[in-house]
Protein backbone atom coordinates (compact mmCIF):
# COMPACT_ATOMS: atom_id res chain seq x y z
CA UNK A 1 0.00 0.00 0.00
CA UNK A 2 2.49 2.35 0.88
CA UNK A 3 4.61 1.82 -2.31
CA UNK A 4 0.99 2.52 -4.14
CA UNK A 5 0.83 5.66 -2.51
CA UNK A 6 4.41 6.80 -2.94
CA UNK A 7 5.44 5.14 -6.44
CA UNK A 8 7.99 7.47 -6.53
CA UNK A 9 9.68 5.39 -4.02
CA UNK A 10 10.95 2.76 -6.38
CA UNK A 11 11.37 5.30 -9.51
CA UNK A 12 14.41 6.89 -7.79
CA UNK A 13 17.38 6.00 -6.50
CA UNK A 14 16.99 3.78 -2.80
CA UNK A 15 19.26 5.86 -0.57
CA UNK A 16 16.24 7.80 1.26
CA UNK A 17 14.59 7.51 4.95
CA UNK A 18 11.40 6.77 3.46
CA UNK A 19 12.87 3.47 0.67
CA UNK A 20 14.76 2.26 3.84
CA UNK A 21 11.62 2.34 6.26
CA UNK A 22 9.23 0.99 4.13
CA UNK A 23 12.29 -1.87 3.34
CA UNK A 24 12.71 -2.44 6.97
CA UNK A 25 8.90 -2.78 7.01
CA UNK A 26 8.92 -4.98 4.28
CA UNK A 27 12.28 -6.94 5.66
CA UNK A 28 11.24 -6.97 9.33
CA UNK A 29 7.63 -6.79 9.31
CA UNK A 30 6.55 -9.06 6.75
CA UNK A 31 10.03 -11.62 5.66
CA UNK A 32 12.00 -12.27 9.00
CA UNK A 33 8.57 -12.51 10.73
CA UNK A 34 7.15 -15.10 9.02
CA UNK A 35 10.33 -17.19 8.20
CA UNK A 36 11.51 -17.02 11.93
CA UNK A 37 7.69 -18.10 13.28
CA UNK A 38 8.23 -20.48 10.12
CA UNK A 39 11.56 -21.84 11.62
CA UNK A 40 9.90 -22.04 15.01
CA UNK A 41 7.48 -24.87 13.33
CA UNK A 42 9.50 -26.17 10.78
CA UNK A 43 12.99 -26.79 12.46
CA UNK A 44 12.02 -29.28 14.96
CA UNK A 45 9.52 -31.07 12.11
CA UNK A 46 12.15 -31.01 9.13
CA UNK A 47 15.05 -32.32 11.70
CA UNK A 48 13.42 -34.36 13.55
CA UNK A 49 13.90 -32.73 17.16
CA UNK A 50 11.46 -30.60 19.62
CA UNK A 51 12.00 -26.92 20.10
CA UNK A 52 13.96 -25.83 22.80
CA UNK A 53 12.12 -23.59 24.06
CA UNK A 54 8.33 -22.02 24.01
CA UNK A 55 8.75 -19.18 26.05
CA UNK A 56 11.91 -17.87 24.93
CA UNK A 57 10.31 -17.57 21.39
CA UNK A 58 7.61 -15.50 22.90
CA UNK A 59 9.87 -13.53 24.46
CA UNK A 60 12.03 -13.22 21.11
CA UNK A 61 8.30 -12.48 19.24
CA UNK A 62 7.50 -9.27 22.09
CA UNK A 63 11.10 -7.91 21.03
CA UNK A 64 10.78 -8.49 17.27
CA UNK A 65 7.57 -6.41 16.95
CA UNK A 66 8.51 -3.68 18.97
CA UNK A 67 11.98 -3.81 17.90
CA UNK A 68 10.64 -3.23 13.77
CA UNK A 69 8.02 -1.12 14.23
CA UNK A 70 10.14 1.03 16.29
CA UNK A 71 12.84 1.28 14.08
CA UNK A 72 10.54 2.16 10.83
CA UNK A 73 8.42 4.69 12.43
CA UNK A 74 12.38 6.17 13.48
CA UNK A 75 14.12 5.74 9.75
CA UNK A 76 10.84 7.55 8.81
CA UNK A 77 11.90 10.59 10.67
CA UNK A 78 15.75 9.36 10.42
CA UNK A 79 16.17 9.62 13.88
CA UNK A 80 19.00 7.30 13.76
CA UNK A 81 19.87 7.42 17.16
CA UNK A 82 16.67 6.06 18.18
CA UNK A 83 16.57 3.24 15.38
CA UNK A 84 20.08 2.29 16.83
CA UNK A 85 18.04 2.02 20.66
CA UNK A 86 14.83 0.03 18.85
CA UNK A 87 17.21 -2.18 16.84
CA UNK A 88 19.23 -3.14 20.04
CA UNK A 89 15.89 -4.63 21.12
CA UNK A 90 15.28 -6.24 17.81
CA UNK A 91 18.89 -7.67 17.96
CA UNK A 92 18.29 -8.89 21.68
CA UNK A 93 15.09 -10.46 20.27
CA UNK A 94 17.23 -12.27 17.28
CA UNK A 95 19.94 -13.02 20.36
CA UNK A 96 17.31 -15.16 21.50
CA UNK A 97 16.36 -16.50 18.18
CA UNK A 98 19.33 -17.66 17.70
CA UNK A 99 20.36 -19.10 21.14
CA UNK A 100 16.55 -20.93 21.00
CA UNK A 101 17.20 -22.69 17.59
CA UNK A 102 20.89 -23.15 18.21
CA UNK A 103 19.64 -25.52 21.20
CA UNK A 104 17.25 -26.70 18.82
CA UNK A 105 19.76 -27.97 16.87
CA UNK A 106 22.03 -29.59 19.29
CA UNK A 107 19.39 -31.88 20.13
CA UNK A 108 18.83 -33.80 16.55
CA UNK A 109 19.42 -36.97 15.66
CA UNK A 110 21.01 -37.16 12.63
CA UNK A 111 23.01 -34.21 11.04
CA UNK A 112 21.98 -32.93 7.34
CA UNK A 113 22.54 -30.69 4.78
CA UNK A 114 19.08 -28.72 5.66
CA UNK A 115 20.91 -28.74 9.78
CA UNK A 116 23.83 -27.33 7.96
CA UNK A 117 22.24 -24.66 6.11
CA UNK A 118 19.76 -23.49 9.38
CA UNK A 119 23.20 -23.08 11.28
CA UNK A 120 24.84 -21.16 8.64
CA UNK A 121 21.95 -19.09 8.20
CA UNK A 122 22.22 -18.50 12.03
CA UNK A 123 25.46 -16.85 11.69
CA UNK A 124 25.00 -14.87 9.16
CA UNK A 125 21.47 -13.74 10.91
CA UNK A 126 24.05 -12.13 13.84
CA UNK A 127 26.85 -10.57 11.28
CA UNK A 128 23.53 -9.43 9.64
CA UNK A 129 22.10 -7.49 12.48
CA UNK A 130 25.68 -6.93 14.08
CA UNK A 131 26.65 -4.49 10.53
CA UNK A 132 23.05 -2.80 10.87
CA UNK A 133 23.54 -1.62 14.26
CA UNK A 134 27.30 -0.54 13.59
CA UNK A 135 25.27 1.62 10.25
CA UNK A 136 23.08 3.02 12.46
CA UNK A 137 25.93 3.67 15.06
CA UNK A 138 27.76 4.91 12.70
CA UNK A 139 25.21 7.83 11.85
CA UNK A 140 24.70 9.01 15.86
CA UNK A 141 26.70 11.67 17.35
CA UNK A 142 27.85 10.93 20.76
CA UNK A 143 27.90 13.19 22.97
CA UNK A 144 30.75 14.09 24.62
CA UNK A 145 32.44 11.29 27.44
CA UNK A 146 34.07 14.60 28.82
CA UNK A 147 31.86 14.85 32.53
CA UNK A 148 31.42 11.14 32.84
CA UNK A 149 32.60 9.62 35.67
CA UNK A 150 36.63 7.44 35.16
CA UNK A 151 35.69 4.08 34.98
CA UNK A 152 31.84 4.52 34.89
CA UNK A 153 30.23 1.51 32.66
CA UNK A 154 28.32 4.53 30.62
CA UNK A 155 31.74 5.70 29.92
CA UNK A 156 33.12 2.71 28.77
CA UNK A 157 30.02 2.20 26.77
CA UNK A 158 29.67 5.52 24.81
CA UNK A 159 33.51 5.06 24.06
CA UNK A 160 32.81 2.17 22.56
CA UNK A 161 30.34 3.61 20.77
CA UNK A 162 32.20 6.29 19.58
CA UNK A 163 35.12 3.48 18.30
CA UNK A 164 32.80 1.44 16.29
CA UNK A 165 31.25 4.55 14.86
CA UNK A 166 35.20 5.36 13.38
CA UNK A 167 35.64 2.20 12.07
CA UNK A 168 32.45 2.22 10.25
CA UNK A 169 33.50 6.16 8.70
CA UNK A 170 36.55 3.94 7.27
CA UNK A 171 33.75 2.86 4.49
CA UNK A 172 31.27 4.55 2.53
CA UNK A 173 27.88 4.90 3.38
CA UNK A 174 26.24 3.37 0.36
CA UNK A 175 28.09 0.70 0.22
CA UNK A 176 28.24 -0.54 3.68
CA UNK A 177 24.23 -0.21 3.60
CA UNK A 178 24.37 -2.50 0.23
CA UNK A 179 26.70 -4.99 2.03
CA UNK A 180 24.05 -4.98 4.91
CA UNK A 181 20.75 -5.65 2.86
CA UNK A 182 23.09 -8.42 0.44
CA UNK A 183 24.03 -10.10 3.76
CA UNK A 184 20.26 -10.60 5.32
CA UNK A 185 19.12 -11.22 1.46
CA UNK A 186 20.94 -13.83 0.33
CA UNK A 187 22.67 -15.52 3.95
CA UNK A 188 19.74 -15.64 5.92
CA UNK A 189 16.83 -15.88 2.94
CA UNK A 190 18.62 -17.70 0.21
CA UNK A 191 20.16 -19.90 2.61
CA UNK A 192 17.24 -20.62 4.35
CA UNK A 193 15.06 -21.11 1.15
CA UNK A 194 17.74 -23.23 -0.72
CA UNK A 195 18.42 -25.49 2.91
CA UNK A 196 14.67 -26.11 4.24
CA UNK A 197 13.59 -26.98 0.80
CA UNK A 198 15.89 -29.50 0.61
CA UNK A 199 13.45 -31.34 2.90
CA UNK A 200 10.31 -29.79 2.76
CA UNK A 201 10.10 -30.58 -1.46
CA UNK A 202 11.42 -33.88 -1.29
CA UNK A 203 8.24 -34.27 1.77
CA UNK A 204 5.48 -32.45 -0.28
CA UNK A 205 6.32 -34.22 -4.02
CA UNK A 206 7.18 -37.56 -1.91
CA UNK A 207 10.51 -37.69 -3.15
CA UNK A 208 14.25 -37.93 -2.12
CA UNK A 209 17.43 -35.56 -2.12
CA UNK A 210 19.26 -37.53 -5.48
CA UNK A 211 22.74 -36.48 -5.06
CA UNK A 212 23.94 -35.47 -1.30
CA UNK A 213 27.04 -34.51 -2.33
CA UNK A 214 25.35 -32.20 -5.33
CA UNK A 215 23.21 -30.60 -1.93
CA UNK A 216 25.82 -30.03 -0.31
CA UNK A 217 27.97 -28.00 -2.49
CA UNK A 218 25.12 -25.71 -3.16
CA UNK A 219 25.61 -24.59 0.64
CA UNK A 220 28.92 -24.78 0.55
CA UNK A 221 29.39 -22.26 -2.11
CA UNK A 222 26.00 -20.09 -0.93
CA UNK A 223 28.61 -19.31 2.11
CA UNK A 224 31.06 -18.78 0.16
CA UNK A 225 29.73 -16.33 -1.84
CA UNK A 226 27.77 -15.15 0.87
CA UNK A 227 31.16 -14.07 2.58
CA UNK A 228 32.92 -13.12 -0.58
CA UNK A 229 30.24 -10.78 -1.25
CA UNK A 230 30.22 -8.97 1.97
CA UNK A 231 33.88 -8.04 2.04
CA UNK A 232 33.78 -6.78 -1.39
CA UNK A 233 30.61 -5.19 -1.67
CA UNK A 234 31.52 -3.53 1.34
CA UNK A 235 34.95 -2.27 0.10
CA UNK A 236 33.94 -1.81 -3.49
CA UNK A 237 36.19 -4.15 -4.45
CA UNK A 238 35.78 -5.59 -8.29
CA UNK A 239 36.10 -9.06 -6.77
CA UNK A 240 32.87 -8.68 -6.03
CA UNK A 241 32.12 -10.15 -10.02
CA UNK A 242 33.77 -13.62 -8.61
CA UNK A 243 32.17 -14.02 -5.67
CA UNK A 244 28.78 -13.09 -7.54
CA UNK A 245 29.70 -16.07 -9.83
CA UNK A 246 30.44 -18.51 -7.06
CA UNK A 247 26.47 -17.40 -6.11
CA UNK A 248 25.12 -18.11 -9.35
CA UNK A 249 27.36 -21.20 -9.12
CA UNK A 250 25.77 -21.92 -5.81
CA UNK A 251 22.14 -21.39 -7.04
CA UNK A 252 22.73 -23.47 -10.48
CA UNK A 253 23.80 -27.11 -8.87
CA UNK A 254 20.84 -26.22 -6.15
CA UNK A 255 18.27 -26.17 -9.44
CA UNK A 256 20.05 -28.75 -10.75
CA UNK A 257 19.75 -30.78 -7.42
CA UNK A 258 15.97 -29.58 -7.25
CA UNK A 259 15.32 -30.46 -10.81
CA UNK A 260 16.15 -34.06 -9.74
CA UNK A 261 14.55 -33.97 -7.19
CA UNK A 262 11.19 -32.96 -8.92
CA UNK A 263 12.14 -35.61 -11.60
CA UNK A 264 12.16 -38.78 -9.08
CA UNK A 265 8.73 -37.25 -7.57
CA UNK A 266 6.14 -40.21 -6.67
CA UNK A 267 3.44 -37.32 -6.66
CA UNK A 268 3.41 -35.93 -10.33
CA UNK A 269 0.41 -33.24 -9.62
CA UNK A 270 1.95 -30.36 -8.05
CA UNK A 271 -0.40 -28.33 -6.19
CA UNK A 272 -0.56 -24.05 -5.91
CA UNK A 273 1.85 -23.89 -2.88
CA UNK A 274 4.77 -26.21 -4.71
CA UNK A 275 3.86 -24.03 -7.76
CA UNK A 276 4.59 -20.85 -6.25
CA UNK A 277 7.76 -21.78 -4.69
CA UNK A 278 9.15 -23.58 -7.78
CA UNK A 279 7.99 -20.23 -9.90
CA UNK A 280 10.17 -18.42 -6.93
CA UNK A 281 12.94 -20.20 -7.85
CA UNK A 282 12.45 -19.51 -11.30
CA UNK A 283 12.63 -15.95 -10.59
CA UNK A 284 16.30 -16.20 -9.35
CA UNK A 285 17.36 -16.58 -13.24
CA UNK A 286 16.50 -12.79 -14.04
CA UNK A 287 17.63 -11.96 -10.14
CA UNK A 288 21.27 -14.37 -10.71
CA UNK A 289 21.11 -11.72 -14.56
CA UNK A 290 20.90 -8.45 -12.56
CA UNK A 291 23.30 -9.70 -9.90
CA UNK A 292 25.93 -10.34 -12.83
CA UNK A 293 25.30 -6.95 -14.55
CA UNK A 294 25.60 -5.27 -11.21
CA UNK A 295 28.49 -6.47 -9.69
CA UNK A 296 30.38 -5.82 -13.36
CA UNK A 297 33.56 -4.16 -12.34
CA UNK A 298 33.42 -1.18 -15.40
CA UNK A 299 29.40 -0.75 -14.91
CA UNK A 300 29.10 3.15 -14.82
CA UNK A 301 27.47 4.68 -11.73
CA UNK A 302 24.55 6.34 -13.33
CA UNK A 303 20.83 6.70 -12.61
CA UNK A 304 20.42 3.81 -14.91
CA UNK A 305 22.43 1.72 -13.20
CA UNK A 306 20.76 2.63 -9.67
CA UNK A 307 17.09 1.80 -11.22
CA UNK A 308 18.94 -1.60 -11.74
CA UNK A 309 19.75 -1.97 -8.18
CA UNK A 310 16.47 -0.92 -7.36
CA UNK A 311 15.03 -4.06 -9.71
CA UNK A 312 17.24 -6.52 -8.26
CA UNK A 313 16.36 -5.71 -4.65
CA UNK A 314 12.50 -5.83 -5.90
CA UNK A 315 12.80 -8.69 -7.90
CA UNK A 316 14.99 -10.40 -4.83
CA UNK A 317 12.71 -9.76 -1.99
CA UNK A 318 9.31 -9.72 -3.75
CA UNK A 319 9.68 -11.83 -6.87
CA UNK A 320 11.81 -14.34 -4.98
CA UNK A 321 11.57 -14.89 -1.21
CA UNK A 322 7.93 -13.25 -0.60
CA UNK A 323 6.25 -16.03 -3.78
CA UNK A 324 8.44 -18.53 -2.33
CA UNK A 325 7.28 -17.69 0.98
CA UNK A 326 3.55 -17.27 0.30
CA UNK A 327 3.76 -21.13 -1.63
CA UNK A 328 4.80 -22.11 2.04
CA UNK A 329 2.22 -20.15 3.74
CA UNK A 330 0.02 -21.90 1.43
CA UNK A 331 1.45 -25.26 3.10
CA UNK A 332 2.02 -23.62 7.11
CA UNK A 333 -1.48 -22.33 7.63
CA UNK A 334 -3.71 -25.18 6.61
CA UNK A 335 -1.37 -27.51 8.61
CA UNK A 336 -1.57 -25.28 12.00
CA UNK A 337 -4.82 -24.72 12.02
CA UNK A 338 -5.77 -28.34 11.15
CA UNK A 339 -3.98 -29.55 13.57
CA UNK A 340 -4.95 -27.29 16.05
CA UNK A 341 -8.72 -28.12 15.04
CA UNK A 342 -9.59 -31.56 13.54
CA UNK A 343 -6.39 -33.23 14.97
CA UNK A 344 -8.45 -34.14 18.01
CA UNK A 345 -11.69 -35.81 15.67
CA UNK A 346 -9.22 -38.13 13.89
CA UNK A 347 -10.89 -41.20 13.64
CA UNK A 348 -14.14 -39.86 15.45
CA UNK A 349 -15.08 -38.00 12.52
CA UNK A 350 -14.76 -36.87 9.05
CA UNK A 351 -12.12 -34.45 9.05
CA UNK A 352 -11.42 -32.28 6.25
CA UNK A 353 -7.75 -32.88 4.44
CA UNK A 354 -5.44 -29.60 4.19
CA UNK A 355 -6.39 -28.81 0.27
CA UNK A 356 -10.12 -28.29 1.69
CA UNK A 357 -9.39 -25.73 3.78
CA UNK A 358 -9.00 -22.69 1.49
CA UNK A 359 -10.25 -21.88 -2.11
CA UNK A 360 -7.58 -23.29 -4.90
CA UNK A 361 -9.42 -20.88 -7.57
CA UNK A 362 -8.94 -18.12 -5.27
CA UNK A 363 -4.85 -19.86 -5.22
CA UNK A 364 -4.73 -19.52 -8.94
CA UNK A 365 -6.02 -16.08 -9.17
CA UNK A 366 -3.35 -14.77 -6.81
CA UNK A 367 -1.01 -16.61 -8.10
CA UNK A 368 -1.28 -15.01 -11.83
CA UNK A 369 -1.43 -11.75 -10.13
CA UNK A 370 1.69 -11.81 -8.50
CA UNK A 371 3.24 -13.19 -11.35
CA UNK A 372 1.59 -9.82 -13.52
CA UNK A 373 2.41 -7.47 -10.49
CA UNK A 374 6.24 -8.59 -10.43
CA UNK A 375 6.50 -7.70 -14.40
CA UNK A 376 4.88 -4.83 -14.69
CA UNK A 377 6.69 -3.41 -11.62
CA UNK A 378 10.21 -4.33 -12.27
CA UNK A 379 9.89 -3.06 -16.10
CA UNK A 380 8.46 0.31 -14.53
CA UNK A 381 10.95 0.41 -11.46
CA UNK A 382 13.75 -0.14 -14.83
CA UNK A 383 12.73 3.15 -16.41
CA UNK A 384 11.79 5.14 -13.67
CA UNK A 385 8.03 5.22 -14.39
CA UNK A 386 5.74 5.93 -11.41
CA UNK A 387 2.72 5.39 -12.84
CA UNK A 388 4.02 1.88 -14.12
CA UNK A 389 4.71 1.23 -10.45
CA UNK A 390 1.68 2.19 -8.80
CA UNK A 391 0.01 0.00 -11.45
CA UNK A 392 1.97 -3.19 -11.13
CA UNK A 393 1.56 -2.79 -6.66
CA UNK A 394 -2.31 -2.62 -7.50
CA UNK A 395 -2.06 -5.66 -8.82
CA UNK A 396 0.38 -6.72 -6.20
CA UNK A 397 -2.37 -5.64 -3.72
CA UNK A 398 -4.87 -8.14 -5.57
CA UNK A 399 -2.51 -10.73 -4.96
CA UNK A 400 -2.16 -9.99 -1.16
CA UNK A 401 -5.95 -9.62 -0.67
CA UNK A 402 -6.32 -13.19 -2.38
CA UNK A 403 -3.58 -14.41 -0.19
CA UNK A 404 -6.05 -12.64 2.91
CA UNK A 405 -9.23 -13.78 1.96
CA UNK A 406 -7.94 -17.43 1.93
CA UNK A 407 -5.95 -16.95 4.82
CA UNK A 408 -9.21 -15.53 6.63
CA UNK A 409 -10.67 -18.94 5.45
CA UNK A 410 -8.51 -21.13 6.59
CA UNK A 411 -8.54 -19.83 10.00
CA UNK A 412 -12.43 -19.59 10.14
CA UNK A 413 -12.04 -23.64 10.55
CA UNK A 414 -10.82 -22.85 13.91
CA UNK A 415 -14.50 -21.18 14.81
CA UNK A 416 -16.54 -23.21 12.85
CA UNK A 417 -14.95 -26.46 12.15
CA UNK A 418 -16.48 -28.93 9.33
CA UNK A 419 -16.57 -32.50 10.60
CA UNK A 420 -18.90 -34.59 9.23
CA UNK A 421 -20.24 -38.17 11.20
CA UNK A 422 -18.58 -40.70 9.55
CA UNK A 423 -20.62 -43.25 7.08
CA UNK A 424 -19.54 -46.75 8.47
CA UNK A 425 -18.68 -48.32 11.80
CA UNK A 426 -20.42 -47.57 15.13
CA UNK A 427 -19.59 -44.02 16.96
CA UNK A 428 -18.59 -45.93 20.42
CA UNK A 429 -15.92 -43.41 20.62
CA UNK A 430 -16.61 -42.84 24.23
CA UNK A 431 -13.98 -46.08 25.51
CA UNK A 432 -11.71 -43.84 23.08
CA UNK A 433 -11.50 -41.05 25.87
CA UNK B 1 -17.72 -64.91 20.26
CA UNK B 2 -16.35 -62.43 18.84
CA UNK B 3 -16.59 -62.08 14.72
CA UNK B 4 -14.64 -59.07 13.85
CA UNK B 5 -12.70 -59.57 10.71
CA UNK B 6 -9.75 -58.49 9.22
CA UNK B 7 -11.96 -56.53 5.82
CA UNK B 8 -13.92 -54.74 9.02
CA UNK B 9 -11.18 -53.49 10.59
CA UNK B 10 -9.43 -51.85 7.10
CA UNK B 11 -13.02 -50.42 6.23
CA UNK B 12 -13.01 -49.13 9.94
CA UNK B 13 -9.50 -47.63 9.32
CA UNK B 14 -9.98 -46.44 6.08
CA UNK B 15 -12.09 -43.61 7.83
CA UNK B 16 -8.58 -42.42 8.82
CA UNK B 17 -6.95 -39.66 6.27
CA UNK B 18 -3.29 -38.08 6.24
CA UNK B 19 -4.30 -34.85 5.56
CA UNK B 20 -1.75 -33.90 3.54
CA UNK B 21 -1.87 -36.46 0.91
CA UNK B 22 -6.23 -36.11 1.38
CA UNK B 23 -6.28 -40.00 1.12
CA UNK B 24 -7.03 -42.75 3.94
CA UNK B 25 -4.45 -44.40 5.25
CA UNK B 26 -5.09 -47.93 4.43
CA UNK B 27 -5.24 -46.88 0.41
CA UNK B 28 -1.67 -45.23 1.06
CA UNK B 29 -0.61 -48.73 2.20
CA UNK B 30 0.52 -47.44 5.88
CA UNK B 31 -1.14 -50.31 7.26
CA UNK B 32 1.38 -52.96 7.38
CA UNK B 33 -0.31 -55.80 9.28
CA UNK B 34 -3.72 -56.12 11.64
CA UNK B 35 -4.03 -58.77 14.14
CA UNK B 36 -7.72 -59.49 16.73
CA UNK B 37 -7.17 -61.70 19.32
CA UNK B 38 -11.22 -61.53 21.07
CA UNK B 39 -12.04 -57.85 21.70
CA UNK B 40 -8.53 -56.87 21.36
CA UNK B 41 -6.87 -55.39 18.03
CA UNK B 42 -3.73 -54.57 17.20
CA UNK B 43 -2.61 -52.50 13.87
CA UNK B 44 1.33 -52.10 12.56
CA UNK B 45 1.07 -49.10 10.46
CA UNK B 46 4.20 -46.81 9.39
CA UNK B 47 4.06 -42.79 8.43
CA UNK B 48 4.66 -41.52 4.73
CA UNK B 49 8.08 -39.92 6.49
CA UNK B 50 9.89 -40.13 10.05
CA UNK B 51 9.01 -36.86 11.75
CA UNK B 52 5.98 -36.32 9.86
CA UNK B 53 4.23 -33.81 11.95
CA UNK B 54 0.82 -35.50 11.97
CA UNK B 55 2.60 -38.50 13.57
CA UNK B 56 0.12 -38.70 16.83
CA UNK B 57 -2.86 -37.17 15.10
CA UNK B 58 -2.98 -40.18 12.72
CA UNK B 59 -1.92 -42.79 15.50
CA UNK B 60 -4.75 -41.45 17.86
CA UNK B 61 -6.85 -41.21 15.11
CA UNK B 62 -6.62 -44.78 14.19
CA UNK B 63 -7.02 -46.02 17.62
CA UNK B 64 -10.03 -43.79 18.04
CA UNK B 65 -11.58 -45.53 14.66
CA UNK B 66 -10.80 -48.75 16.17
CA UNK B 67 -12.33 -48.08 19.73
CA UNK B 68 -15.42 -46.87 18.05
CA UNK B 69 -15.88 -49.79 16.06
CA UNK B 70 -18.35 -51.88 17.94
CA UNK B 71 -16.97 -55.84 19.62
CA UNK B 72 -13.27 -53.76 20.13
CA UNK B 73 -12.38 -53.34 23.54
CA UNK B 74 -8.83 -52.58 23.31
CA UNK B 75 -6.94 -51.09 20.34
CA UNK B 76 -3.07 -50.88 20.51
CA UNK B 77 -1.71 -48.65 17.55
CA UNK B 78 2.16 -49.02 16.62
CA UNK B 79 4.23 -46.43 14.30
CA UNK B 80 7.14 -48.88 12.74
CA UNK B 81 9.48 -47.48 10.49
CA UNK B 82 11.03 -50.87 9.19
CA UNK B 83 10.41 -51.37 5.89
CA UNK B 84 10.15 -47.65 5.02
CA UNK B 85 6.98 -46.84 2.78
CA UNK B 86 7.05 -46.31 -0.65
CA UNK B 87 4.57 -45.12 -2.93
CA UNK B 88 4.60 -48.74 -4.58
CA UNK B 89 2.53 -49.48 -1.39
CA UNK B 90 -0.20 -47.88 -2.37
CA UNK B 91 -3.44 -49.31 -3.40
CA UNK B 92 -4.84 -47.98 -7.24
CA UNK B 93 -7.34 -46.03 -5.41
CA UNK B 94 -4.36 -44.37 -3.24
CA UNK B 95 -2.59 -43.74 -6.69
CA UNK B 96 -5.55 -42.08 -8.28
CA UNK B 97 -6.71 -39.80 -5.16
CA UNK B 98 -3.24 -38.97 -4.56
CA UNK B 99 -1.86 -38.28 -8.15
CA UNK B 100 0.94 -40.94 -7.87
CA UNK B 101 2.07 -42.49 -10.65
CA UNK B 102 1.74 -46.77 -11.56
CA UNK B 103 4.78 -48.72 -10.33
Amino acid sequence: VWLFLHPELLATYHYNQYVIAVTHLFVLGWILSIIMGAMYQLVPVALETRLYSERLAWWHFAFHVAGFIGMVCMFRVWNMKQVGHFGSGLAFGVGLFIYNIGRTLRRIPKWNVTATAVTAALCWIAFTVTAGLSLAIAKCTYESTQGLAAAGGVRTFVGGLRSVAGFMSRFDAISAMHAHAHLGAVGLFMMLLVGVSYKLIPMFALSEIQNKARAGWSIGLLNIGVAGSFLTILLRSPWKCAFTLILIAALAIYGFELAAILRARKRQALDWGIRYFLTAIGLLIPVAGLAGVLSWPALPLNLFTGQLENAYGFLGLIGVVSLAIIGMLYKIIPFLVWFRRYSPHVGRAQVPSLADLYSHRLQGLGYWAFLSGIAVTSVAIVFSNAIGVRTGCGILMLAVTTLMINAITMLNHLFKPRLKPFTIGAANVSKAA
Amino acid sequence: MNHLTETEILDTLRQVIDPELGCNIVDLGLVYSVSIEDDKVRVVMTLTTPGCPMHDSIRWGAQNALLGLEGVEAAEVEVVWDPPWHPSMMTEFGRAATGVGSF
